[in-house]
């Protein structure tokens, strides 16, 4: 059966009953594996959590990878693109719709070697970027269609969420009025409101089929709690079809209701707790771990080349089972140093 | 800020090139971009040496800004230790944590007096690219927040490396909207919140843009810029650099400056360009990629940490 409100979301209660069992259970812990394979599909738009260099969840990247899926396209404002580039690589991404990539940010060492190289050679597929750029047409070898990047600013990203979240269509705002980015960027619509008869761009709703959002404490039922900076974590598990949470601390829910401003995420948006430590390396996690900075730019050098790069691939991504061997072949004594750095700072309130 | 300035009369003209080589530019960009901000301002820092300069201004001159970071930090005295508006020391020593809509929300509804931007290209109106070099299929970072910043922020500085390149008569692409067209009220006909940019501090000195017809000039220089290096910075632009009939003359940088700028960039993530040439690097190149090169680099940060904590407090 089939109701649809008009103007809104359409929305199907037999798909929704289907849905609402994962919501709906007392107990959401399963793997990162059975995660990813349960909830993302070929297809399928997915966001992550965090922000640059914080709390994202790069294990799901390199899950995603290892389960080979296929046309996907990832929504994100300022991510680390390091793990978006994982799957640039692999060719497994259809569409990126981002603000902030950190190009050069390392000084001299590309931070997104495989766009660069799909935009200059066309490998593993050529690139269109923003309807400025594309890969040159004598190097485009295959029938395998472009990697399309669609530019957006953070704030008008986030209000894709917000807007998603708020079962509305779009979410107006004043930014980037009369710059380039919503000349080339056709989903953004630039009207006279009907108020005040001013401009106003409008942002189109998003909800991708599924939120990985890295948090620093769940309980089985799927009540998040982020100690730290919320980035547009909250939006985005209102948002998405699915939810993974990925876990630093899995804890009772009393433990829950000890504090419970902390919770962000309520267990009515989750579909999946994944009790996962360490699953935002490289990037850190606020009071739990720091930035591994030395593992970031080492994990760079090789992949500057292609050839570097699948050989990188084979032996940390590939070679790794899941992310428990990720950490045995990096090192626990690595990962403890990360962690009692950021504890010398800040701590999630007990 | 009168102290900050001075005459050129101060320094024997034999002294001025040994001045001038004690100091790196981005050291010169951040002192200079660092005196653009009046106390008790709220001050948007992105990152890079933008927000150097916010940090030494929070440190030095204007002790009661209030700085704030895009992923929701508000309140803290840097971010500039490690390289995210997101970095765990500016949460550590932050008075509010939100979100990062509520933060660009805050922004659209004024409560920002000015922000700190970086750019690779600018027209003679602010309107500035960090997207894409069409001629070299090249493509930059993007805008991030810095295209909601430049429309909603009360001012921008912009702090930069001096580059002849940089400077376009027209832009590839315009991220960051500037004066745009340059005509009167383009601004508030297009509804922007923000005033639009209102300076840009680099080491071969400062640019402001002409109250009226919106054009960029040179404001202010060190005082080792004689009438011949300020020709050639005028013949970088691809169009007649007016200079204003007052050129000030800034202090070099100060000792206080140069000391919050190393405490905030202990490990060198700015000042030096290339990443293997910073601490970091040199541990990657020797091979230390074991618990003994954590152990160095993160001494290293947490000692750095330390030192800001026991500033603030």
């Amino acid at each position: 059966m089939k109701m649809a409100v008009k103007g809104l979301r359409t929305i199907n209660y037999e798909e929704r009953a289907k849905d609402a069992d994962y919501k709906k259970r007392l107990n959401k812990v399963m793997t990162e594996k059975e995660a990813v394979e349960t909830f993302l599909h070929d297809g399928d738009s997915f966001c992550l959590g965090g922000f640059v260099m914080w709390r994202q969840p790069e294990s799901v990247m390199r899950e995603i990878a290892r389960q080979g899926k296929k046309h996907l396209s990832i929504v994100d404002e300022s991510g680390t693109f390091e793990g978006i580039d994982l799957l640039v690589e692999l060719g497994m991404l259809d569409r990126i719709d981002i603000a902030y990539a950190i190009t050069r940010q390392v000084g001299g060492i590309s931070g997104t070697p495989a766009l660069e190289r799909g935009l200059k050679e066309g490998l593993p597929r050529p690139v269109e970027a923003g309807g400025v750029l594309a890969t040159p047409k004598d190097k485009v070898k295959s029938d395998v269609p472009p990697l399309k990047i669609v530019d957006w600013t953070n704030f008008q990203v986030a209000l894709r969420f917000v807007a998603g979240a708020f079962n509305v269509p779009f979410m107006p705002c004043r930014s980037s009025i009369g710059s380039d980015i919503p000349k080339y960027n056709k989903e953004i619509k630039e009207i006279n409101d009907p108020y005040e008869n001013k401009p106003l761009i409008l942002i189109p709703a998003y909800k991708p089929d599924v939120a990985f959002i890295s948090v620093q404490r769940a309980d089985r039922r799927g009540n998040g709690q982020i100690w730290g900076f919320k980035g547009t974590d909250y939006w985005k598990a209102r948002a998405a079809k699915h939810v993974v949470l990925l876990t630093e601390e899995l804890v009772p829910t009393e433990k829950i209701y000890e504090n419970p401003g902390l919770t962000v995420i309520p267990a009515y948006c989750t579909d999946a707790v994944v009790h996962l430590p360490f699953n935002c390396h490289p990037t850190g996690c606020f009071g739990c771990y720091t930035v591994d900075s030395i593992n970031f730019i080492a994990l760079l050098l090789p992949r500057q080349s292609r050839d570097g790069a699948l050989k990188w691939l084979d032996e940390w991504v590939f070679g790794c089972k899941n992310h428990f061997e990720y950490c045995d072949k990096l090192g626990w004594e690595k990962l403890d140093r990360l962690a009692k750095s950021e504890h010398k700072l800040s701590r999630i309130p007990d | 800020m009168g102290h900050l300035y001075t005459t050129r009369e101060k320094y024997a003209p034999e002294q001025l090139d040994e001045i001038k080589r004690k100091y790196t530019p981005p050291e010169l960009v951040c002192c200079a971009g660092s005196r653009e901000i009046i106390d008790r301002e709220v001050v948007f820092v992105g990152i890079g040496i933008s927000d150097l300069a916010g940090a030494v201004a929070k440190l030095v001159h204007t002790p009661n800004v209030i700085l704030v970071a895009e992923a929701g930090y508000i309140g803290f005295p840097s971010v500039a230790v490690l390289i995210s508006p997101a970095d765990n020391s500016a949460g550590a020593m932050a008075m509010c944590h939100q979100s990062l809509p509520e933060m660009f929300l805050d922004q659209q509804s004024g409560f920002v007096d000015v922000a700190y931007l970086g750019f690779a290209q600018m027209d003679k109106y602010g309107n500035v690219n960090v997207s894409y070099i069409t001629g070299q299929q090249v493509k930059m970072n993007g805008s991030g927040g810095g295209g909601d910043t430049a429309s909603s922020a009360g001012r921008v500085v912009y702090t930069v490396e001096f580059n002849p390149r940089q400077w376009v008569k027209k832009v590839d692409y315009i991220t960051e909207p500037g004066f745009l067209d340059g005509s009167r009220d383009a601004r508030k006909k297009a509804n922007l919140v923000g005033g639009g940019p209102s300076a840009v501090a680099t080491n071969r000195g400062v640019f402001r843009f002409d109250a009226e017809t919106h054009e960029l000039y040179l404001a202010e220089v060190f005082p080792w810029q004689d009438e011949e290096d300020i020709e050639e910075v005028r013949k970088s632009f691809p169009w007649d650099l007016k200079v204003a009939e007052e050129l000030k003359i800034m202090e070099p940088p100060t000792e206080r400056e140069l000391w919050a700028l190393r405490l905030m960039d202990s490990t060198s993530n700015y000042i030096l360009a290339s990443v293997m040439d910073r601490p970091i690097g040199k541990i990657i190149l020797a091979g230390k990629l074991n618990l003994e090169g954590y152990d160095e680099y993160l001494g290293m940060q947490e000692k750095a940490i330390r030192e800001i904590l026991e500033f603030v407090s």
